[in-house]
């Protein structure tokens, strides 16, 4: 059940900034100066790092079990 | 105390990354010019061009000046400077009888100057269209331009397809280095552990190597979006993007392989091996594409990204560190997902 | 014996496998001669882009279906014998000059049966030819290492193909920059670079299997 959130908050996370994005269309993107490039390029890398964190709690997660069954 | 020097590298990392998102976001960018109303000129009229700045201070400033250039020798200089706001002006040019060369057509290049933004420039932007070739000298000014500000204080350079995405210099940018970085640590680690046969130097490798493809594949999606709202398409089918693409292929399939054997030692022996041997097999990428195709990214063709002039030196001072900083930061990932890796060997073969 | 006598005697002992069974050598030739026809069956035209893509695709496949035998469709049994026999060197540079020559025969019959049907666009000769033998040359050995990878790591030809694929990708782009030159889509007067590119990568990547393959092979 765990699980089923977590992937449901990854594919909220990657979704929300592209219908951000889409929402005005390419003027919104255009808008001063392009600064929202910016912003989302920021918020992948931001999103990428926090995945590659989710992925690294769960091996935790694994090893703590491991280790208190032991 | 101890804290500080085991991890000092971190801090290190975080610090300069602080300051490179602080200075990246916050230095503006120097005034420049979005768009003129009107891209073609005739003979004998006279030219209003409605120009649209961007970050300039047309309002502040006291005695704006244009100039219409047609090289480095002739150019013909405003009659008036009509500014609206800020940010709007009109701006009108007697254009002359002909061109001072034989030719029908000549790109002319706005200048606009004033004591607040320094100099801004919009190059071709507007086409000269002549009738008759014979050429004319008169109405051309052939005095070099004078009296031309320097802006006092740190920006940006504006360029006209990137707008305030040349800061994604310093956050798109330094994930390819990082990935090289991330690699080429990865191919060390199989190196050493083909000599020691110590299995730590294979989860190592294994620890960079997934960095790597973490970097790699930010480095692709950000590419790919940044691409998309400057050069008009996501794959551009550019060199250093083709080349992260292939590494991620082959790290990929490092992957699989590992995935595919059971046994431990023969596992971290033939990875290592296989990630020796493919390391080698991207140098060609490195030396030859980005010498044949004309690629978008600095340094090849006539791109507007940077390089040369367009990566200037208050942006070497950001993107230098940046490089180091995200560099330290994969590496900082790298070591956690080793740490982890190494626990496990070790209750595995407790 | 020596290691150029074991190469040799190992050449020999490929070209006489690979005649008595014929199935395997009559395959991959059915399968250019088919593709070649099913390609001109589908374009009845060949512009030279369309001629020089179908080319290297065509080449590419058989290359893989040509080396994917050389390491990971030997039974272990055989394997276990020779390296009893000879040094483990002598089986790797025999099976890649083998290799070599079983690509550049291939690629030269995709040549023929293509201009044979479809017309030859090709301008510069002896440029071609130079891309054939450094395909050959590169494809051989990268694949045939590759293919040992394989053998050891699962023995099966998937894993060949998902490790070989994205390793020729590189020597492939630029050897298609080479023969787009020779075809005449490309007017690049530098290309001698690439070649000696090519020549030292291959030179680097045959050092390096020779290298690396004991430490593959110790088991």
């Amino acid at each position: 059940m765990k699980h089923v959130f977590i992937r449901i908050f990854i594919l909220l996370m990657l979704v929300l900034p592209f219908q951000l994005a889409a929402q005005d269309g390419a003027d919104y993107s255009r808008s001063i100066g392009k600064i929202y490039v910016v912003v989302a390029v920021i918020l992948v890398i931001f999103l990428g790092i926090v995945i590659y964190l989710i992925s690294l709690d769960r091996k935790i997660s694994k090893l703590e079990k491991r280790i208190d069954n032991e | 105390m101890k804290q500080l020097k085991a991890h000092w590298w971190k801090f290190l990392g975080v610090a300069i990354l602080v300051i490179v998102f602080l200075k990246g976001m916050l230095v503006p960018l120097s005034a420049g010019i979005i768009s003129v109303s009107r891209n073609s000129a005739k003979p004998l009229e006279n030219l209003q061009l409605v120009v649209k700045g961007y970050n300039t201070h047309f309002k502040d400033s006291k005695g704006p000046q244009a100039w219409l250039k047609l090289d480095s020798l002739y150019s013909i200089q405003c009659s008036s400077f009509i500014v609206a706001d800020q940010t709007t002006a009109t701006v009108a040019f007697w254009i002359p009888a002909g061109l001072p060369y034989e030719g029908t057509r000549a790109p002319l290049t706005l200048i606009i100057d004033n004591e607040v933004d320094g100099t801004s420039v919009l190059p071709f932007a507007v086409s000269f269209v002549v009738n008759d070739i014979a050429s004319t000298g008169q109405g051309w000014n052939v005095e070099a331009l004078e009296g031309l500000h320097e802006r006092t204080h740190t920006t940006y350079p504006f360029r006209n397809i990137l707008n305030e995405t040349i800061r994604n210099t310093y956050f798109h940018v330094p994930l390819w280095f990082g990935m090289m970085v991330l690699f080429i640590a990865s191919v060390i680690s199989a190196i050493k552990y083909i000599r020691s046969k110590d299995p730590h130097d294979d989860l190592k490798s294994l620890a960079f190597c997934r960095a790597g493809i973490l970097f790699g594949i930010l480095g692709l999606v950000t590419g790919a979006i940044w691409a998309k709202h400057t050069w008009g398409a996501y794959w551009s089918w550019d060199v250093k993007q083709n080349m992260s693409a292939i590494a991620l292929l082959i790290y990929g399939a490092y992957f699989v392989l590992r995935n595919s054997m059971s046994d431990n030692d023969s596992q971290a022996r033939i990875a290592a091996v296989y990630n020796i041997f493919a390391f080698v097999t991207l140098i060609p990428l490195l030396f030859v594409i980005p010498r044949l195709t004309d690629s978008l990214h600095p340094g090849n063709g006539g791109n507007p990204a940077l390089g040369g002039e367009d990566l200037d030196h208050s942006m070497r001072m950001v993107f230098y560190p940046a490089i180091i900083g995200w560099t330290l930061l994969g590496v900082w990932i790298a070591q956690l997902s080793y740490r982890v890796d190494r626990l496990k060997h070790k209750l595995l073969n407790h | 014996m020596t290691l150029s006598k074991e190469i040799l005697f190992l050449i020999r002992k490929e070209f006489i496998l690979e005649f008595r069974q014929k199935y395997a050598i009559s395959g991959i030739l059915l399968y250019v001669l088919s593709t070649v026809f099913i390609v001109f069956a589908s374009f009845f035209q060949l512009p030279k882009q369309v001629w020089h893509t179908m080319f290297w695709v065509i080449t590419l496949f058989a290359a893989i279906n040509a080396i994917v035998k050389s390491f990971v469709q030997e039974s272990g049994s055989r394997q276990l014998y020779y390296y009893q026999l000879v040094s483990p060197h002598a089986v790797l540079i025999s099976k890649m000059i083998y290799n070599a020559l079983l690509l550049l025969t291939l690629s030269i019959l995709t040549w023929f049966a293509l201009g044979f049907i479809a017309g030859n666009p090709v301008r510069d000769l002896s440029l071609f030819s130079g891309a054939l033998c450094l395909s050959a040359l590169g494809f051989s050995i990268t694949l045939t290492f590759v293919s040992a990878i394989a053998a050891k790591a699962s023995n099966n030809a998937t894993l060949l193909a998902i490790l070989g694929f994205p390793l020729i990708i590189p020597i492939l782009m630029t050897l298609i920059k080479l023969s787009a030159n020779a075809v005449g889509l490309l007017s690049d007067t530098a290309y001698i670079n690439d070649v000696y590119i090519l020549i030292s990568i291959d030179m680097l990547l045959l050092a390096l299997a020779i290298f690396l393959f004991p430490y593959l092979w110790r088991d």
